[in-house]
């Protein structure tokens, strides 16, 4: 190596472009292991834990930590202990999707609104709307949900804790996502569009109806798809916000099982349905997201979105 | 359709302090192809905007056909633009982009599809239909817009640098068609343009913009050969502009007598009463070179600094012995130059090209500074002009 590097420095003036051959630290286009390295110790550490869960929700005994061979009897083959035979498990899979539908259904359109209202019609209210949209990412859940709680609970009681209260939690602690995704497709966007549309002759909101919601539509999506898996995710509000056994969705169920009562490998099973839900989703927005966006695959613009999304 | 007269009068635009038209005031007459012409920064296309209801004036009067539109939304007025990014919507095929605007004139069904064929057609687009925007190229797009626009006949068509986004040859290409569909269409056309080329090549009248007001309003062939004033001058192609002072004792009505340093010139064109400072400039196509010894009247003794082969013409830049810079251009038939770095020459400045401009009160290298910014980004059609 050192005769390398001293034949790389008495070479004439034309070789010196290739003095790190022999000194691969030296190198800039060497891989870069460390980074690399790093990544992967840190898929490992959030996938096994995960993995491990899910194996075990298909152990053939009643253990969580001994595995005793595969079996799906903690999903539908035990008549007493398994999700499609367990009232409250079954009911928590049904109060989980039934709470992620009605939240993705009131927030997206809500914060596509709060989107198109802070950019385009610029104000103090919207610069105002803008903030607080930021400010939910800042604030504990936590704090967010004590506070629905006792609001729901001490001053506006018509809205009673179970499945209402928690779809307005959901709702306000969802928001952003919408408002902030589609806004960053707004900006991208410009503004040349609708005033296109509005000098073919379009009004102002047919421009918004014809031109811009298609425009938006992969941002609508994507924003719909973090929505609901957001929402199947959700333990601290809907732990505040929930009631009697039926209101509670699945985490809650898991986290109330999870030392004593109802506990065993058909908890692992109901987890991982939930995750089973998230993947799906996932999957299907990052495919639907990728047709609506075909058109444009070349673009800067989708590039910019997609990483915004995470997609 | 008939109609398309626009008149604007006394039309200012003010951004927060920054007041971007100035108090301009234009009549379009209609089936006119009107250009306007500046550097960036310059008022154009703020004024095209506020013709098509994107931007409210701050004050004047924007009249369509005599009805003042100033107030009034896009949607209502009979004008349509084509945008410099075309603004194809990219979720819908070529034929529903041009179908986009017919929904909104009650023109029956069966109606639609003919005229959107027709419309493809007069872009010579036809068969393109069923294809998204972002499968044709920029020139094709280009086209897609002004189809989209056209069918729905509107009295006046504005369009903001449209061929700006393009390569040059396919610009030059274009700018023929686009002139000959304007002929065609017969529909107002009101172009706006940082190309003094695309501008001369296409245009009935043009208005030559400046800081938000017009330097000069005229005919392609006045406004280049005849500018009002030194910027104009520069803007409009290479030109070669002096400082000069003018010698006292009057002309008596026959040529004016510029002093350049130690030499005395006749300018047979341009502001021949001025007195005092003024500039003078004239065209690199008019300069003619001599051998040094030969002697002449109009001629200042000169070196070559530099020779750029262009293809048909070689541009050579000249330093005069007063100091000034000069560039001229001369045909390549084919003989070599006798000229090269360093040849002594003598330049003869003929009197008739050699036109009187009011002095603006800045140097030549302020004027220069302001009219090349565009110019250097559009160096390639320009060593060409």
């Amino acid at each position: 190596m050192a005769s390398a590097v001293g034949e790389a420095v008495t070479a004439p003036s034309g070789r010196a472009t290739v003095a790190w051959r022999g000194r691969p630290r030296g190198n800039p286009w060497r891989r870069p292991w460390v980074m690399e390295g790093f990544t992967w110790l840190y898929i490992i550490w959030s996938i096994v834990p995960i993995a491990i869960a899910v194996l075990f929700s298909f152990n053939k005994g009643a253990s969580q930590a001994t595995w005793q061979g595969f079996s799906t009897k903690w999903y539908i083959g035990n008549s007493v202990n398994s999700v499609l035979h367990n009232p409250s498990l079954h009911q928590a899979v049904i109060q989980t999707l039934n709470l992620a539908v009605l939240t993705t259904l009131i927030t997206v359109p809500i914060g596509v609104g709060f989107a198109i209202g802070i950019d385009r019609w610029r104000s103090r209210t919207s610069t105002g709307l803008n903030f607080v949209m930021i400010f939910s990412f800042v604030i504990p859940e936590l704090l967010l949900a004590v506070g629905l709680f006792l609001l729901v609970t001490q001053a506006l009681t018509f809205i009673r804790l179970g499945t209402t209260a928690e779809v307005a939690g959901l709702v306000v602690w969802n928001i952003s996502w919408p408002a902030i995704i589609v806004r960053a497709r707004l900006v991208t966007i410009g503004r040349t569009y609708e005033e296109a549309a509005t000098d073919l002759g379009a009004s102002r909101l047919g421009a918004i109806r014809r031109v811009l919601i298609p425009l938006l539509m992969p941002a609508i999506f994507a924003s719909a798809v973090l929505v609901f898996a957001s929402t199947v995710d959700d333990f601290v509000i809907v732990e505040q916000l929930s009631s009697t056994a039926p209101t509670q969705p699945m985490s809650v169920l898991i986290y109330s099982n999870v030392h004593g009562g109802l506990s065993g490998p058909a908890l692992n099973a109901l987890a991982t349905i939930m995750l089973f839900f998230s993947l799906v989703v996932a999957v299907v927005g990052f495919v639907a997201y990728r047709w609506m966006t075909r058109g444009e695959r070349t673009k800067s613009s989708s590039a910019a979105l997609t990483s915004i999304a995470g997609m | 359709m008939a109609g398309g007269n626009v008149k604007l009068e006394s039309l200012t635009k003010q951004f927060d302090d920054v007041t971007a038209v100035d108090d301009i005031s234009i009549e379009i007459q209609a089936g006119e192809f009107f250009s306007l012409l500046g550097p960036s920064g310059c008022g154009k296309t703020t004024t095209l905007r506020m013709v098509a209801g994107f931007e409210p004036p701050t004050s004047g009067k924007i009249l369509l056909d005599g009805v003042d539109v100033g107030n009034w939304p896009p949607h209502r007025r009979n004008v349509n633009t084509v945008f410099q990014s075309y603004a194809l919507f990219p979720f819908l095929t070529v034929a529903e982009n041009v179908a986009f605007g017919m929904k909104y004139k009650s023109v029956p069904k069966s109606e639609i599809n003919t005229q959107v064929a027709e419309a493809l057609a007069l872009v010579q687009l036809s068969g393109y239909e069923k294809r998204r925007p972002n499968q044709l190229s920029g020139g094709q797009q280009q086209r897609v817009a002004l189809a989209r626009a056209l069918v729905l006949r509107p009295s006046v068509l504005l369009l903001d640098e449209p061929l700006g986004a393009l390569d040059a040859k396919l610009r030059r290409t274009l700018q023929v068609e686009l002139g000959a569909l304007q002929k065609q269409v017969g529909i107002t056309f009101m172009y706006v343009t940082h190309d003094q080329e695309e501008a001369l090549t296409m245009s009935d009248r043009l208005a030559v913009m400046n800081r938000g007001r017009i330097a000069q309003l005229g005919t392609p062939d006045e406004v280049y050969n005849e500018p009002a004033d030194a910027y104009v001058a520069d803007f409009l192609g290479v030109s070669n502009l002096m400082d000069a002072r003018v010698e006292p004792g009057g002309n008596g009505g026959g040529p004016c007598r510029v002093r350049l340093g130690d030499f005395v010139l006749e300018a047979a064109a341009g502001q021949l009463d001025a007195t005092g400072a003024v500039k003078v400039a004239i065209r690199p196509e008019r300069i003619n070179l001599h051998p040094y010894e030969a002697g002449g009247a109009n001629r200042v003794p000169g070196m070559v600094e530099r020779l750029v082969f262009l293809g048909s013409t070689t541009q050579i830049f000249v330093r005069l012995a007063t100091g000034s810079a000069l560039q001229t251009l001369v045909r390549n038939d084919g003989a070599a130059l006798p000229y090269s770095q360093g040849t002594p020459v003598s330049v003869g400045l003929p009197a008739d090209s050699l036109r009187v401009l009011p002095d603006p009160g800045v140097s030549v290298a302020e004027i220069r500074d302001k009219t090349l910014g565009d110019q250097l980004l559009d160096l390639t059609s320009t060593t060409s002009s």
